[in-house]
């Protein structure tokens, strides 16, 4: 699993690639959180994202509910089928906001 | 012309008796110097670069010896003539700008005309020769001396020349032999070729003389047999020194009756410890129990072992852990995660991508088809394990060319020994290995793995794995992934509480119809009633696990363990 972060248009962009599964899903979580904290709004670019499991739902729902509770954006982007797949079983895919590009994340900021 | 003609047959003899280039053209130059009626005379060998390298003086004759005398590139008369790789007649050398006054002074000799050719053959310059001061007339070389001096330099420079290649040929020899004495050594770590009534038997084809690959066996104490292969990176040398170190590890703590996860664990720390840089072994090791047909087998990093049931089905087990060679810091430590297979009259092959990635007759690759076809027709004309792999050897040297890499397989074959158990096998069986008191037809795997996060990629593939192998839709078998990835959870979280100090059992089988995963933990017993799913629309981090079970699978059981101990939960899927 792997993550990197890039700035668009003042918006962080977090790639996760690889399984988010329990042994990786922290790294998702202080990767996600550390960049609200410092006052950015998110954007989770999960296109590289093979497999995620209920561990890192949970650290996309947490992300997501800080994110609301200080006043930032939070949004997924180029969501593939199998974590789609996940977020649907989970009926997160209502809850979160999801945009098919990164690109098209940013500008809705 | 017939003095030239003498000479160089008699430097031909010469080298030929002595095989020594340096008396060789010691008595070359001055049977020259002599012949041309000159005062003295020098042979200067370049070494070195033609603009850095120097000019080293090899013979000498003449009232001065300057054996030795060492002059930068393109210095001197001599260093003009090599770098314009042209003769140089000089016939005042006193007044020539390139001419070293050293020398004269301090021999108390006077240097007054020169003639210098240098030494090459084709466009390789090796030196040059140099004759000093004509005795005869008014002292002075003339056209017909130069003419004369170059044929002779000619000779000359063939016969360091072919010296050179000479002696190269012999050094390449040299090395020749030792890398053929080290392939002999490695050759010597392998087990001996296997007989017709093996269980277990190996072959390795190295695609050069030495090879990254290796397998071995051996009987322990009470008949199980030790087995590993294993497939160093990269070639050569190097290789083939790491593949001889994981070899005897395997050898000297095969023995301790280690499990083989354990094992792999400590090979991978003993590699690690004074690894070379970049270099890694994949390797799988296991141990196969003749009495039972029970094989417990951990991989690091390898090729998925290939399981031939003896109903002809194919399944590969997926690996557990990096390869060996990758520090355990980097990958969390803790022992390789194990699979627990049985037998049941198959076969299980181990190989390395040297024989699906090899080329077969025809000059297309073997690949897995092309690999379990040549399984399955051994088996179907009756041959013996041995004869089996042999004839998978075979197939990839058939094509005539070279090895495209190194080719080994190593099979453990039940099929005899599940003769000889009958139908008692399973009274027999050691009552701490009986997993659960089901029946054990269509146990399709068995992982025995360490309760911490970094076992559940192992336990994904093999659910992923034998959900494919029983006619599962892509989705349908990413759906189980998951939903026996959330139950491994509870476990690893839940049951031990995160303390990563227990093991647990997945144990995936076909039965009526369903495919079924027994899911066993040996902690304290869990409270079923407070393991519910959650309330969808209350949106908060965790809980979900239970839920994704219960959506994807077609039920979700806790059942009594068969000896009272631990948990068991039961997760069935109709098929």
């Amino acid at each position: 699993m792997e993550i990197n972060v890039s700035e668009h248009s003042g918006l962080k962009v977090v790639a996760v690639s690889g399984e988010v599964d329990l042994s990786t899903s922290p790294k998702v979580r202080d990767a996600l959180l550390g960049q609200i904290q410092g006052g950015s709004g998110v954007v989770v670019d999960l296109s590289g994202v093979s497999y995620i499991d209920s561990s890192g739902v949970a650290s996309l729902v947490e992300a997501f509910q800080t994110a609301k509770s200080r006043g930032k954006s939070f949004s997924l982007a180029s969501v593939g089928e199998t974590p789609m797949r996940v977020l649907k079983l989970a009926r997160l895919d209502q809850v979160f906001i999801i945009h098919d590009t990164v690109d098209a994340a940013v500008q809705a900021g | 012309m017939s003095d030239q003609l003498e000479l160089l047959i008699d430097m031909g003899r010469h080298y030929a008796e002595t095989q020594d280039i340096e008396s060789t053209m010691i008595r070359a130059l001055e049977r020259i110097t002599v012949l041309m009626g000159a005062v003295g005379g020098g042979l200067f060998i370049l070494e070195g670069g033609e603009a850095d390298g120097k000019l080293v003086c090899h013979a000498s004759h003449g009232p001065v010896d300057v054996r030795g005398l060492t002059i930068p590139a393109g210095a001197g008369i001599v260093g003009r003539s090599v770098a314009n790789n042209a003769p140089e007649m000089v016939w005042d050398a006193q007044n020539d700008p390139s001419f070293n006054k050293d020398l004269d002074k301090q021999h108390n000799f006077t240097t007054r005309s020169i003639l210098c050719v240098p030494l090459s053959v084709k466009d390789e310059r090796l030196g040059a020769l140099e004759i000093i001061n004509k005795e005869s007339g008014d002292g002075l070389f003339s056209k017909d001396d130069l003419t004369l001096l170059q044929a002779l330099a000619a000779s000359t420079a063939l016969a360091i020349h072919n010296a050179r290649m000479a002696g190269e040929l012999a050094e390449k020899e040299v090395m020749r032999r030792e890398l053929e004495l080290a392939g002999e050594i490695q050759r010597g770590l392998l087990p001996p070729p296997g007989g017709d009534l093996d269980p277990v038997c190996g072959v390795n084809r190295p695609a050069r003389v030495v090879s990254g690959d290796f397998f071995d066996y051996f009987t322990l104490y009470d008949g199980r047999i030790a087995f590993t292969l294993a497939d160093v990176s990269g070639k050569g040398m190097n290789a083939a020194l790491l593949m001889a170190k994981s070899a005897s590890l395997f050898r000297c703590l095969g023995k301790e009756d280690l499990r083989p996860g354990r094992l792999l664990q400590r090979i991978n720390a003993e590699v690690c410890e004074t690894s070379l840089r970049g270099m890694f072994v994949t390797m799988v090791a296991g141990v196969y129990d003749p009495a039972t047909g029970r094989v417990v087998l951990a991989n690091a990093g390898h090729e998925p072992p290939l399981l031939h049931g003896a109903d002809g089905s194919f399944t590969p087990i997926g690996a557990g852990a990096p390869p060996v060679g990758i520090p355990p810091e980097l990958t969390g430590g803790g022992p390789v995660g194990e699979v627990v297979l049985h037998l049941d009259g198959g076969a299980l092959y181990v190989f390395t991508d040297g024989v699906t990635e090899g080329y077969a007759a025809g000059g297309a690759e073997l690949g897995a088809d092309g690999f379990q076809g040549l399984i399955r027709d051994g088996v179907a004309a009756g041959l013996s394990p041995a004869a089996r792999i042999e004839r998978v050897a075979a197939a990839l040297a058939d094509g005539g060319r070279a090895l495209r890499d190194d080719v080994t397989v190593l099979v453990i074959d039940d099929a005899a020994a599940k003769a000889g158990r009958g139908a008692k096998t399973r009274a027999e069986a050691r009552p701490a290995e009986v997993v659960s008191e089901a029946p054990r037809e269509g146990v399709l795997c068995v992982l025995e793995v360490p309760a911490r996060p970094e076992s559940l990629i192992l336990v994904r593939r093999a659910v992923e794995q034998t959900a494919v192998s029983c006619g599962f839709s892509k989705e349908q078998s990413q759906d189980m992934v998951l939903a026996v990835d959330e139950a491994c959870q509870n476990v690893v979280r839940h049951a031990y509480g995160g303390r990563g100090d227990g093991d647990m059992t997945i144990d995936i089988r076909r039965e009526n119809g369903d495919y079924i995963i027994l899911i066993r933990d040996y902690a304290a017993p869990v409270d079923v009633s407070k393991i519910k799913p959650r309330d969808l629309d209350d949106v908060r981090p965790g809980g979900l696990g239970v839920h994704f079970i219960r959506e994807v699978m077609d039920a979700m059981d806790h059942v009594p363990p068969p000896d009272g101990q631990g948990n068991l939960l039961r997760l069935k899927k109709a098929i």
